[in-house]
C-alpha cells in the first residue's frame, strides 16, 4: 500500500462520515419537527375538548339556534378527525392542508356562533361560559406559539435537506418530498387577535 | 465518596478506559495479522500447502505496520465519529433508541406520574428537570440517563416501566438515574459508547463486505469473502474486548446507584420492588432496539440477554442486588400481569398540607461545611420539600411552567421590577412591541401570582421550566433571549439573583440552542483563574458583606479556603455582565476536586455576617446549579 493508495482511502473513509452526517442531520431535523408537532396536538385536543362544554353550556340558552350548534360540533369534530390523520404524518402536505382547512371551519363556525352569541347578554354572563371562553382564548395564543414553534423546525429541516449536497442524498436515505408548513385558512386572524371573545 | 470525588473518579476511570482501549486496539491488529497471513498463505499455496510454517513465513513487519496502520486508523475515525455525534447530548441518545419526547402537557395518567417523579428527584437534588424520554415500543421494564453534565441530562424510560411500577418504586428507578447523573457516570457511558463505536465499526465493514460480495458472482470472491468473514469474526472478537471493558466499569456502578437510590429515596422497598417485579415480569427488561447493545451499560437493568452472564453481564444479577437492598426477602419476584392504575393517584391534585418553610435564617459557620457535603446528594426529606413546593405553586403557574407558551411568560414576570413604576412599564412595554402574540396579557395575568412566591421557590421554577423551554425553536429562543436581556437591564442595574437566573437558563439553553459550550474540565489549576475567581468574589463581598471593615478579613479567608494569596477586589463599577458571565464560564471549567475550593470560598464570602438568609441560600444554589454542582434546597 503506498501513500496515493493511502489519501485515497483517507478521503473514502472522510467522505463516509461526512455522508453519515448528513444522515443522521436529516433524522436529528425530522424528529425535531415531529416533536415540534405534539406541542400542537396537545393544544388543539384541548380546543377540541372545550368546545363540547362551550355547545352544552349554550344549549340552555340558544333554544332557537340548533343549526349554528350543530355546525359548530360538525366543524369540531372535522377537525378532530384531521388531527388524528395529521398526528399519524406530521409535515405531510395533503395532511397538512386537511387540518388547516378543518381548523379553519371550526374557527369560523366558532365565529357565527359569537355573532349569535350577541344578542344573548345572560348567556355571555355565564359563569361556565366566561371560564371556558377565557381558556379557548388562551389555548388559541398557545397553538399560535405552537405552529410558529413547528413552521420554524419544518423551515429548518427543509432548508437543510434542499441544500447541496444534502438535496442529492435525501432522497436515497427516505426524505421526499418538503415537509409541508402548517397554515391556518384565517391565520392572519389567528394570529392578531383570537376572535373567540363572547 | 463525595460529590467531587465520584466526578473525578468518573474522569479517572475514563483513563483506565483508554488503557483498556488501547489493550483491544493491539490484539485487533495481531488477531487481522494471522488473518492477513493466513490469507497470503492460502493464496500462495492453495489449500493443501497450507501448513503453520507456511503461514508463519508469511510475517513481514512492513505489512505488520500497514496493517496496524489502517485497523487502529479504522477504530479511532469509528470513535471520534461516534464521538462527535453524541457531542449533541443525550436527546441524540434517546432518539437513536428510539424515545419520543413525553410532552409536558401529556394527559396520559402513566405519563403525567413519570414526569412528576423526575420533577421532583430533580428538585430536590437541585439540577435543572431532564427531558423524560419514553420508548413506546419496548414492553420491559427498564431506564437509562444519558447527557455530559446535570445540565444535558435526559431520562429515557420504557412503556413497561411507567406503565407497570408503581409510584414508589417508580421513584426507586429514578432515583436510581439520578445516582448515575450526580456520579458522573453517563459521561463516562458517553465515552464508552463513543469507544466502543470503533471496535465495532471492524465487524460492521466486515458485514458489509460480506454482503456486496453475496450480492455479485465474481470468481475471485474466494479470498474477498474470506477477508469479510475475518473482519466479521475480529469485529466479534471487539466486541468480546468491548463487553470486558463495558462490565468492569459498569457493575460497581451499579451497586453504588441501587444504595444512592435508597439513601436519596430513604424507602428500600420503592426500588427493590422494581427489580423484583423485573424478575417475575416475562419481557423482563430486555429492549428490542437494535441499537440497544450500544447502551447496554447505561441502563437500569441488564437489557440485553447474553449467554455468558456472570462475565460479561454490564449489570450485577437481580437476586443479588435486591438482597443487598433488602436483605430480609424471600427470594420470590413478583409476577406482572397488569398495569398499575395511576388515577386514583391523582397526580395533580392541590396541596394537601402547607409545606412548615423551613427558611429560617441559619447560622453560617455550622452550616457552610454541611452545605458542601450535600452537593450532589440529596435525601427524603429534600424529596418532601419539593413535592410539597411543587404543589404549592399555584395551578396557574404551575400549569404555564410546564408548556413552552407560558414558561417564558413565568420567567419575564420573575425578572419584572415589582417597586420601581417606570421601569416595570418600560419592561411591558417592551413585551407588548417585541414579544410574541399574547405574552404581555399572560404576564399580566401572572404577574401577582409570581410575585406573592417565597424567593425559594424561584430557583425550582426555573429549573421546571427548563424541558418546556427546550422546545422553543430557534427564532423563539433568540427573541426569548434578547427580551430577558432587555427586562433585565432596563433598571441600568444588576441584581445579583437576576443575574443568576439568567446565567442558569443562558448556561444550559445556549448549549441545547447551538452554542455548544466546552464540557471537557480543562482547567487543572485555579491560579490560573484568578482574575474570573476575583470577579465573583468582588460580586459577593459587594453583595453580602454588609460591615465595610470586614471586606479585608473575609476576602483573606476565602484566599485561604482557595490557597491563593494576593487577589485584588475589583470595585463595584467594574463589573459588568460580560466580566460576571466569562468568570462563572470558565469556573465551570476547574477540575472536579478544584470546585469544593471555589464554592468554599464563595460559602465562606457569603456566611461572613454570621448568618445564611434565605436569599444567600438560594444565590449560592443558583452558582452550583452554573457550576454544575448541583446544591440542594435546605429542608430544616
Amino acid at each position: 500500500m503506498d501513500i496515493s493508495t493511502m489519501v485515497f482511502l483517507a478521503v473514502v473513509v472522510a467522505l463516509a462520515f461526512y455522508v453519515i452526517g448528513i444522515f443522521n442531520r436529516l433524522v436529528a431535523l425530522k424528529n425535531r419537527f415531529q416533536n415540534a408537532f405534539a406541542q400542537i396536538e396537545v393544544q388543539l385536543k384541548r380546543r377540541h375538548d372545550l368546545i363540547p362544554n362551550l355547545v352544552e353550556t349554550a344549549k340552555g340558552y340558544l333554544k332557537h339556534e340548533r343549526e349554528t350548534l350543530e355546525s359548530v360540533i360538525a366543524a369540531r369534530n372535522a377537525a378532530a378527525s384531521s388531527l388524528a390523520a395529521a398526528a399519524a404524518d406530521p409535515g405531510n402536505a395533503a395532511a397538512m392542508q386537511s387540518l388547516g382547512g378543518a381548523e379553519g371551519a371550526l374557527s369560523g363556525a366558532l365565529g357565527r356562533l359569537n355573532v349569535v352569541m350577541e344578542a344573548y347578554p345572560d348567556l355571555k354572563a355565564n359563569q361556565n361560559m366566561m371560564q371556558v371562553s377565557e381558556e379557548l382564548i388562551s389555548t388559541e395564543n398557545k397553538v399560535g406559539f405552537a405552529r410558529q414553534s413547528f413552521n420554524d423546525q419544518v423551515m429548518a429541516y427543509n432548508t437543510y435537506k434542499q441544500s447541496f449536497p444534502q438535496n442529492m442524498l435525501a432522497g436515497a436515505f427516505g426524505h421526499g418530498p418538503d415537509a409541508s408548513l402548517l397554515e391556518f385558512e384565517d391565520s392572519a386572524q389567528i394570529q392578531a387577535v383570537p376572535k373567540v371573545s363572547f | 465518596m463525595d460529590f467531587f470525588q465520584a466526578q473525578d473518579s468518573a474522569r479517572r476511570n475514563t483513563r483506565s478506559l483508554v488503557f483498556f482501549f488501547a489493550m483491544a486496539v493491539l490484539s485487533l491488529i495481531v488477531i487481522t495479522n494471522v488473518l492477513v497471513m493466513v490469507l497470503f498463505g492460502f493464496l500462495r499455496t492453495g489449500e493443501q500447502g497450507l501448513t503453520l510454517g507456511v503461514i508463519a513465513a508469511q510475517f513481514d513487519w512492513e505489512v505488520f505496520f500497514l496493517i496496524g496502520a489502517a485497523v487502529s486508523f479504522v477504530i479511532l475515525a469509528g470513535s471520534v465519529y461516534k464521538t462527535i455525534a453524541l457531542s449533541a447530548g443525550g436527546p441524540a441518545v434517546a432518539e437513536s433508541l428510539g424515545g419520543r419526547l413525553i410532552s409536558q402537557s401529556t394527559t396520559d395518567l402513566h405519563e403525567r406520574k413519570a414526569l412528576n417523579v423526575v420533577e421532583e428527584m430533580a428538585i430536590a437534588s437541585g439540577t435543572p428537570v431532564p427531558p423524560v424520554y419514553l420508548l413506546d415500543n419496548e414492553p420491559g421494564i427498564n431506564a437509562f440517563a444519558a447527557g455530559f453534565t446535570p445540565g444535558d441530562a435526559v431520562v429515557g424510560l420504557t412503556r413497561g416501566t411507567i406503565a407497570y411500577l408503581s409510584r414508589d418504586e417508580l421513584q426507586g428507578v429514578v432515583a436510581h438515574e439520578f445516582s448515575h447523573i450526580l456520579h458522573g457516570d453517563m459521561r463516562l457511558n458517553m465515552r464508552l459508547i463513543g469507544v466502543l463505536h470503533g471496535i465495532l465499526l471492524i465487524g460492521l465493514i466486515g458485514y458489509f463486505i460480506l454482503r456486496s460480495v453475496r450480492g455479485g458472482s465474481n470468481r475471485n470472491a474466494g479470498p474477498i469473502l474470506g477477508l469479510g468473514m475475518g473482519l466479521l469474526v475480529i469485529g466479534y472478537a471487539g466486541t468480546f474486548f468491548g463487553n470486558l471493558i463495558k462490565a468492569s466499569v459498569s457493575r460497581q456502578r451499579e451497586f453504588l446507584a441501587d444504595a444512592s437510590a435508597v439513601q436519596f429515596t430513604r424507602n428500600n422497598e420503592g426500588i427493590a420492588g422494581a427489580l423484583k417485579k423485573i424478575g417475575g415480569y416475562a419481557a423482563g427488561s430486555v429492549l428490542e432496539t437494535a441499537e440497544a447493545p450500544t447502551m447496554s451499560h447505561a441502563y437500569f437493568s441488564t437489557g440485553v440477554s447474553s449467554f455468558l452472564q456472570s462475565v460479561f453481564a454490564t449489570h450485577p444479577p437481580l437476586d443479588k442486588r435486591i438482597r443487598r437492598i433488602d436483605p430480609r426477602w424471600d427470594g420470590f419476584y413478583v409476577p406482572v400481569t397488569q398495569e398499575v392504575d395511576d388515577s386514583a393517584q391523582a397526580e395533580t391534585s392541590g396541596a394537601d398540607e402547607p409545606a412548615a418553610r423551613a427558611m429560617h435564617t441559619a447560622s453560617g459557620v455550622i452550616i457552610a461545611s454541611e452545605i458542601l457535603d450535600r452537593i450532589g446528594k440529596t435525601g427524603p426529606a429534600q424529596l418532601d420539600y419539593a413535592a410539597r413546593l411543587v404543589k404549592e405553586i399555584s395551578p396557574l403557574v404551575r400549569e404555564a411552567v410546564h408548556d413552552p407558551y407560558g414558561a417564558r411568560a413565568v420567567i419575564y414576570c420573575l425578572i419584572i421590577d415589582g417597586q420601581h413604576r417606570e421601569v416595570r412599564d418600560a419592561q411591558l412595554q417592551r413585551l407588548q412591541s417585541l414579544g410574541d402574540s399574547g405574552i404581555r396579557e399572560l404576564v399580566d395575568k401572572m404577574q401577582a401570582a409570581v410575585k406573592s412566591l417565597d424567593v425559594s421557590y424561584r430557583l425550582p421554577l426555573i429549573d421546571m421550566a427548563m424541558p418546556a423551554m427546550r422546545q422553543l425553536s430557534r427564532p423563539q429562543y433568540q427573541l426569548f433571549r434578547k427580551n430577558l436581556l432587555f427586562l433585565m437591564q432596563a433598571d441600568k442595574r444588576i441584581d445579583l439573583f437576576e443575574w443568576s437566573l439568567q446565567k442558569i437558563l443562558f448556561h444550559h439553553l445556549d448549549a441545547h440552542f447551538g452554542r455548544p459550550g466546552k464540557r471537557v474540565a480543562k482547567y487543572s489549576s485555579i491560579e490560573r483563574l484568578r482574575m474570573h475567581v476575583a470577579a465573583l468574589l468582588s460580586v459577593l463581598v459587594h453583595a453580602c458583606v454588609k460591615d465595610g471593615t470586614e471586606v479585608q478579613s473575609a476576602l483573606e479567608s476565602a484566599e485561604q479556603d482557595l490557597g491563593l494569596s494576593g487577589l485584588t477586589l475589583l470595585p463595584r463599577e467594574e463589573i459588568s455582565l460580560q466580566t460576571l458571565d466569562a468568570a462563572v464560564d470558565h469556573l465551570a471549567l476547574l477540575k472536579p476536586l478544584l470546585k469544593p475550593r471555589v464554592l468554599k470560598a464563595c460559602l465562606t464570602v457569603i456566611t461572613r455576617d454570621r448568618e445564611y438568609s434565605p436569599n444567600e441560600m438560594e444565590l449560592m444554589r443558583a452558582i452550583g446549579n452554573v457550576l454544575d454542582c448541583p446544591v440542594p434546597p435546605y429542608a430544616g
